[in-house]
């Protein structure tokens, strides 16, 4: 995707979000305020970490169905190792290595065989969960020392802390794609992995490289999360799979691969807060923002999509 | 194996014979469906019994039904994930129908109805405005969730007379009818596959879709048609899993869309579109039942089952990767 | 049936068809008409224009002016569907079967199938009749295998029984050898000449010349577009042929001296594959030219493609600079200072969907990046100076798929470039390209050659070739058949080599 063209696309996502919110804040006064959008960034920090290592993974054109069990995972990893008398500390470090590993065993999966990453991570999706369970034995880890709580619930000034970190973590990631080497790279791999191999692209490396980050981002999360609810239990994380993909796609990512900025998914992201939020707000039952996610899903896709055919 | 290509054409058992055979995209899973049999019928208490098998056949069949529609949505190189949510809704046609007038027809008719309906809403979104299918299924699985919810108001569906559940609790001939509705489906569906214009070109789509073009065929309509029958087959689902468990949930088809992919990906039939079988789909779902059954009998915590599904799945897509490099060469 | 009257039936013609894409004219005001019960060859060189034309017989493409005549009748085909009803069928150089249906389902996918009285498909018909079909071929194919398990001579006889199931009368064979072994060519002309007796008229593109004078009764040269020539094939011998394709005034080569080539770069011993090329020796030295020449199906791009490390070697070894090599990976190969400039640029080549500068510098990010970080400035710099050494117009915002050819292969060239390579495989290099185009590339890779680098051209252009290579090394099935040097080299000689034509034609 050419530099002006994402720039027109991120525009208009964000005049979306304007609008959104303009239409939001008519109907329930409640919602543009500090408290409220400052509580609401709160539950959007974990969908949204994840969705910047989503992004790369679309953009390499893969998925990632797994992430929502991986968080499961890692939070479990990390609450029971504790729970077995492991310093908390370390098993913080456990989590994210858990992550890690997650991620680089779908990447490992997909290139190693050339399978169908829809496939590969349907099935972590189900052994991920699975193990989750197996290690909590349906169970879960509620007693967490107070020092624990400032990864999800701690303010500065009224601001979550969590909301800096993943300020950090979309420039961090932003920067990466728009400007590193590695992001030239996973853009080559989504559009042309052909070209992009007689090019010299390091395809394979680059490949396990996004889902292992992606898992890393998914650790982030799950430490956040856990640290949020101060429960760490193997049904964590249900469906977040599905808001994430949303996202990114949203946000302006092609499932076909290539095309996809973070500015994107972060204003994705946004949006479905902003509905979320808004649709609370204004006393709407949960099920219709259901239903609204999934026709603005729809339409927004159908919308790239129209104009992608003046493109190329 | 035989040099001369004269003998290669013969009908019969010769090694091109058996090697045809072998490559079928049903054929690994098959196996390992026998495998499995064996080692679960030596090591498993009352495994090995006929009423075990007609209740793990009993208890897949909803899933079974499912799976075969989406073997052909599969099969036409598209992919459906809003199943789950298309069954919630559904049964809870079914349920409202029966629950007003009665009877088996009916409601069965309406939750076939609302099925199609929906296929015919994803199938059209796909092909007519070109969305990318994981997309348009992933977004009707959100909102078809929502629209059940808010039609239902949150509350249950109770109280569903005998007559409409008889698709799930019946008996005909001495089995039981949700074994007999998975059988005949797949019978059915089958027989489409071999002997119908829409059976083949089904393959043909999916497997090429540029040619299918050249050669003339309808790629939308052919497309098309697949998701509408998966939403009437969802419909018959629906109203066998109403009959089975006698109330619709709020919680009713949640995640079933896991299990029916894994259903067709482990029975054989490739992702990729253009290559498996109804068969492939059967064997899939008996396959998983006969898994989760037999770990139940072995007294394996519950706690496992998930692990075992996404272990089947790697297994089954990396052996299907391993087999076509040494078949293909 | 009146034997006389049949002979001169015309089956299909073009008159006065003309057909642009973009700027260029492919096919310029050419009449072209193909009888019943012969065989006309269709000669030319690469870009020539046989392609397009024969796709509009078909109907994939619509004439800009000119008429189709199906018999005497003018015709328009709007679909590749209304040819094939018009008694029309191509066969393509790249197969379009269903890898995962039988043999004898892709004889009737799209059509109207056999049915048993109940309302199914009968597939003992359909079976039976794909096995009369091959039988009347003279061939044995066990109808009931998936397409994907036959070999590719299989595949092609599926493809041409697809065409007859469609009763054709006019089947236009595009290459049908170019993967054929000599049993598989008299088999398959074996089929053609069946076909003729019947009343079938068959159009039939090759490079192979051998091949053209055993089998057809007419032959019709095009180049850069034009008609030249059609005459019998009696009339004609593989020399004049060969005249007639390539001769044209070398005004648009470049001089080369003889250059002083400087130390062996890159030796190549024993390089084979199986199945694709073999036993292949080749020495490129700095500052020299070598071209490959040879036809479409020689194996030059596989070789090209084995020493970029894309394909794994079966046989034999590499040494650059002395030292053995094995580049596993093209990643490798350009760590080892070999770059390949790959004959699909648009999709092997270049990634339309990017920039100019995102497209150069894709291979030398490495080097245009600080802690991971690209650096702009020098990306944009780097890419304006080379911009301007080969004067790349165009796309200055916006993705490259809106270059020219001749400029997208500019591209190409740039990221090339930008490599530094030692040693440079350029395959096809003025493919699709413009004359004012060419003329800048050829000088490019003179300048390159005299900075030291050792440049290997895979070209079909005889003149191209002749015009730029020091040393001229000639493929035919895998196999090198010839070398000359620049002073020995002729098109004749070239041709010969490349086709296994003609002592003394």
């Amino acid at each position: 995707m050419v530099r002006s063209q994402s720039l027109s696309r991120e525009l208009v996502l964000l005049g979306v979000l304007i609008a959104l919110i303009v239409a939001m804040t008519v109907a329930s006064s409640l919602f543009l305020t500090t408290g409220n959008l400052l509580n609401t960034s709160r539950f959007y920090v974990e969908p949204g970490l994840i969705a910047l290592g989503m992004t790369l993974v679309i953009v390499t054109g893969g998925i990632d169905l797994s992430v929502g069990a991986s968080l499961a995972l890692v939070s479990v990893v990390m609450g029971f190792a504790y729970s077995e008398g492991v310093p908390l500390w370390l098993a913080v470090i456990l989590g994210l290595l858990t992550g890690l590993l997650c991620g680089a065993f779908n990447g490992l999966f997909v290139t190693l065989l050339d399978l169908n990453p829809l496939v590969v991570t349907l099935g972590t999706f189900a052994l991920f969960r699975g193990l989750a369970f197996v290690i909590s034995d349906a169970g879960a880890v509620s007693q967490f020392p107070s020092w624990f709580e400032v990864f999800g619930q701690y303010y500065v000034g009224p601001v979550p802390l969590q909301l800096f970190v993943f300020i950090a973590a979309a420039i961090a990631v932003g920067v990466l794609l728009a400007r590193g080497r590695f992001g030239r790279y996973v853009r080559a791999i989504g559009y042309n992995p052909r070209a992009a191999r007689f090019s010299g692209v390091p395809v394979a490396r680059t490949t396990v490289a996004v889902y292992a980050l992606t898992g890393l981002l998914v650790a982030v999360a799950a430490i956040i999360y856990t640290s949020r609810v101060s429960s760490a239990r193997a049904d964590s994380g249900l469906g977040l799979e599905l808001d994430v993909i949303a996202a990114v796609v949203l946000g302006g990512a092609s499932i076909r691969g290539g095309s996809g900025t973070i500015v994107g998914t972060v204003l994705g992201v946004l949006i479905i807060a902003v509905l979320r939020n808004g649709l609370f707000m204004a006393g709407v039952p949960t099920t219709w923002q259901l239903i609204v996610i999934g026709v603005v899903l729809i339409a927004a896709v159908f919308v790239n999509e129209f104009f992608r055919k003046d493109e190329v | 194996m035989s040099a001369a290509p004269a003998a290669a054409s013969r009908v019969g058992v010769d090694a091109a014979g058996v090697r045809r055979v072998l490559a079928r995209p049903a054929a690994p899973a098959v196996v390992f469906l026998a495998i499995l049999v064996v080692i679960f019928g030596l090591s498993a208490p009352g495994f090995f019994t006929f009423e075990n098998a007609r209740g793990i056949l009993a208890s897949v069949a909803v899933l079974g039904v499912v799976a075969i529609g989406v073997n052909q949505v599969i099969l036409a190189g598209d992919i459906d994930i809003s199943v789950g949510s298309m069954l919630g809704l559904c049964a809870v046609a079914v349920g409202a129908v029966s629950t007003a007038v009665g009877g088996l027809i009916l409601p069965l008719l309406a939750g076939m109805a609302v099925g199609a309906a929906v296929g015919a809403v994803n199938g059209s979104l796909t092909t007519f405005a070109r969305i990318p299918s994981i997309i348009v299924t992933l977004g009707m699985l959100y909102a078809l969730r929502g629209l059940t919810l808010v039609i239902t108001g949150g509350d249950w569906v109770t109280g569903i007379p005998a007559p409409t559940r008889e698709l799930g609790t019946g008996m005909l001939l001495g089995v039981e009818v949700p074994i007999l509705l998975l059988l005949g489906v797949a019978a059915a569906v089958a027989a489409a596959g071999r002997f119908t214009a829409w059976g083949r070109d089904v393959h043909a789509v999916g497997g090429n879709r540029s040619a299918a073009r050249f050669a003339g065929l309808d790629v939308t309509s052919v497309r098309l048609r697949a998701f509408v029958l998966t939403g009437a087959l969802v419909g018959v689902a629906a109203t066998i899993l109403v009959g089975r468990v006698g109330s619709v949930t709020t919680d009713t088809g949640v995640g079933l869309e896991l299990q029916v992919i894994a259903a067709v990906v482990i029975g054989g039939t490739s992702i990729a579109g253009g290559r498996g079988s109804t068969l492939a789909a059967l064997i899939g779902t008996i396959l998983i039942g006969v898994f989760l059954n037999g770990l139940v009998l072995l007294d394996v915590p519950p706690v496992w089952q998930n692990v075992v599904l996404g272990g089947l799945i790697l297994l089954a897509v990396s052996t299907d990767a391993i087999r076509r490099r040494v078949l293909e060469g | 049936m009146e034997a006389g009257s049949k002979q001169e039936e015309t089956v299909i013609a073009c008159r006065g068809v003309t057909k642009r894409f973009g700027g260029q004219v492919a096919v310029d005001d050419i009449d072209f008409d193909l009888r019943a019960s012969e065989v006309h060859a269709l000669v030319g060189e690469n870009g020539a224009g046989k392609s397009t034309l024969v796709k509009m017989l078909d109907g994939y493409h619509r004439p800009d002016e000119g008429a189709l005549l199906v018999g005497d009748e003018e015709v328009h085909f709007a679909s590749v569907r209304d040819a094939e009803r018009a008694g029309v069928a191509m066969i393509p150089q790249e197969l379009d079967l269903f890898g995962e249906l039988t043999v004898a389902e892709n004889l009737v996918v799209g059509r109207d199938r056999p049915r048993r009285p109940w309302g199914g498909i009968d597939w003992n018909a359909i079976r039976a009749a794909a096995r009369e079909r091959f039988e009347a071929l003279g061939v044995d194919v066990d109808v009931d295998a998936p397409v994907k398990q036959l070999s590719a001579a299989n595949q092609q006889l599926v493809a041409i029984a697809r065409a007859l199931a469609g009763d054709a009368r006019a089947v236009i064979m595009d290459e049908p050898t170019s993967s054929l072994s000599g049993d598989e060519v008299e088999r398959l002309f074996g089929i053609i000449r069946e076909l003729t007796e019947g009343g079938v008229g068959v159009v039939y593109i090759s490079h192979r010349l051998e091949e053209v004078f055993e089998i057809a009764d007419r032959i019709t040269v095009m180049r850069d577009g034009a008609h030249i020539e059609t005459k019998p094939a009696s009339e004609l011998d593989a020399k004049e042929l060969v005249r007639l394709m390539v001769g044209r005034s070398l005004e648009e080569g470049i001089d080369r001296d003889a250059a002083e080539a400087g130390e062996v770069v890159l030796d190549v011993r024993g390089l084979g594959r199986d199945g694709e090329f073999s036993d292949i020796d080749l020495t490129l030295r700095a500052g020299e030219i070598v071209g490959l020449g040879g036809l479409i199906g020689a194996g030059r791009t596989e070789v090209a493609e084995t020493i970029f490390g894309a394909r794994h070697a079966d046989h034999g070894e590499l040494h650059m600079n002395g030292d053995p090599m094995t580049a596993r990976s093209p990643e490798a190969a350009m760590r080892e200072g070999i770059f390949y400039v790959p004959e699909d640029r648009q999709a092997e080549g270049l990634i339309l969907e990017l920039e100019v500068e995102d497209n150069v510098t894709l291979s030398i990010l490495e080097r245009l990046s600080g802690r991971g970080l690209v650096n702009r400035e020098k990306s944009r710099s780097l890419v304006r100076d080379l911009r301007e050494r080969l004067s790349i117009k165009g796309a200055e915002d916006g993705p490259v798929s809106r270059l020219s050819g001749g400029n997208q292969q500019k591209v190409v060239l740039a990221k090339a470039l930008a490599r530094e390579p030692a040693v440079l495989l350029l395959d096809e290099p003025t493919r699709g390209v413009d004359v004012g185009a060419k003329a800048e590339i050829y000088g490019l890779i003179d300048e390159l050659a005299r900075q030291g680098k050792a440049i290997l051209v895979i070209s079909s252009e005889l003149e191209e070739l002749l015009s730029l290579s020091d040393r001229v090394v000639v493929m035919r099935e895998g196999r090198l058949t010839g070398e000359y040097s620049r002073a020995e080299a002729t098109q004749e000689n070239i041709m010969q080599a490349a086709t296994g034509v003609g002592d003394g034609g």
